[in-house]
């Protein structure tokens, strides 16, 4: 993938516009704080291009529309799950972990992922290796390598990538 | 009608979301292990926040203060999703070097 987005030049811009935003966001539109904000937009972006170059995938936009809302919606089932076990008597977690290998590309691809998935019934994501993801189940009676199969078709989406049919193997 | 609603709706919000909270401290008390732990607070605790965040949106007294509410909520996420991360890397990491093991399951 050699687009435009994996120029590091054209990274550190979008990242310190993103970032600029966020700033005007946080400081309610104040414009007195407008000259510094910019100062460490860049700065920031500038160290998180260092430390983290642009892989080249990028989010579409429709694309993370719905994973926002399939991402929130799961999360809320996630709280409501946890909950209800913690309230039960009986207590029902079996924990366990399972390891799996991810279909979707190194990078932000991944990234997104491995975080979403931490904050999904029932999943956590404890150590990312290559491809290969072990997951930290709360019940591991839930199936569930199909969920993280499911999150990984809604990540492989909002960037727009098409998975290998085959298991296992990535790229 | 909706003077009598809103504040009803945001005062159930308010008060489901701190239950939240306090379910998934619960959870600290009520399972053992480091991991399972974790579930319970990041899970627990994310949902929590939204519904508090859901009852505070209404007041907010302008545009940019409500993106800013929910730029917090989409922060605690973003913290909480990495903090777990990281102490399920330290508690790997304590497994496969014995003596380091009594610090990672506190």
């Amino acid at each position: 993938m050699t687009s435009v987005a994996t120029l590091p030049a054209v990274a550190l811009i979008v990242r310190s516009i993103l970032l600029l935003l966020v700033w005007w966001v946080l400081t309610l539109g104040d414009r007195s704080g407008l000259g510094f904000g910019v100062v460490v937009a860049v700065l920031v972006a500038w160290r998180s291009v260092r430390l983290f170059p642009p892989s080249g995938y990028r989010l579409r936009p429709l694309g993370a529309l719905l994973f926002t809302g399939y991402f929130l919606s799961r999360s809320a089932v996630a709280g409501l799950d946890v909950a209800r076990r913690l309230l039960s008597p009986s207590l029902p977690v079996k924990p366990g972990e399972i390891t799996l290998s991810l279909r979707v590309p190194d990078g932000s691809p991944r990234w997104l992922l491995a975080n979403t998935l931490s904050l999904m019934p029932g999943t956590l994501s404890a150590l990312l290796e290559g491809d290969r993801l072990t997951v930290h189940c709360l019940d591991t009676r839930m199936d569930v390598e199909q969920d993280v199969r499911e999150a990984e078709r809604q990540v492989a989406r909002a960037f727009g990538l098409r998975l290998p049919s085959a298991d296992g193997a990535a790229q | 009608m909706i003077e009598t609603v809103m504040p009803a709706a945001q005062g159930v919000l308010l008060i489901l979301g701190c239950l939240l909270f306090a379910v998934g401290t619960l959870g600290l008390f009520r399972l053992t292990d480091t991991l399972a732990r974790i579930h319970a607070l990041t899970k627990v605790d994310n949902l929590g926040l939204g519904l508090i965040v859901l009852a505070l949106l209404p007041l907010a007294p302008s545009f940019l203060a409500g993106l800013k509410t929910l730029l917090i909520w989409a922060a605690a996420l973003a913290a909480s999703a990495t903090a777990a991360h990281l102490v399920a890397r330290a508690v790997h990491a304590g497994r496969e070097a014995p003596g380091a093991e009594d610090s990672a399951d506190d």
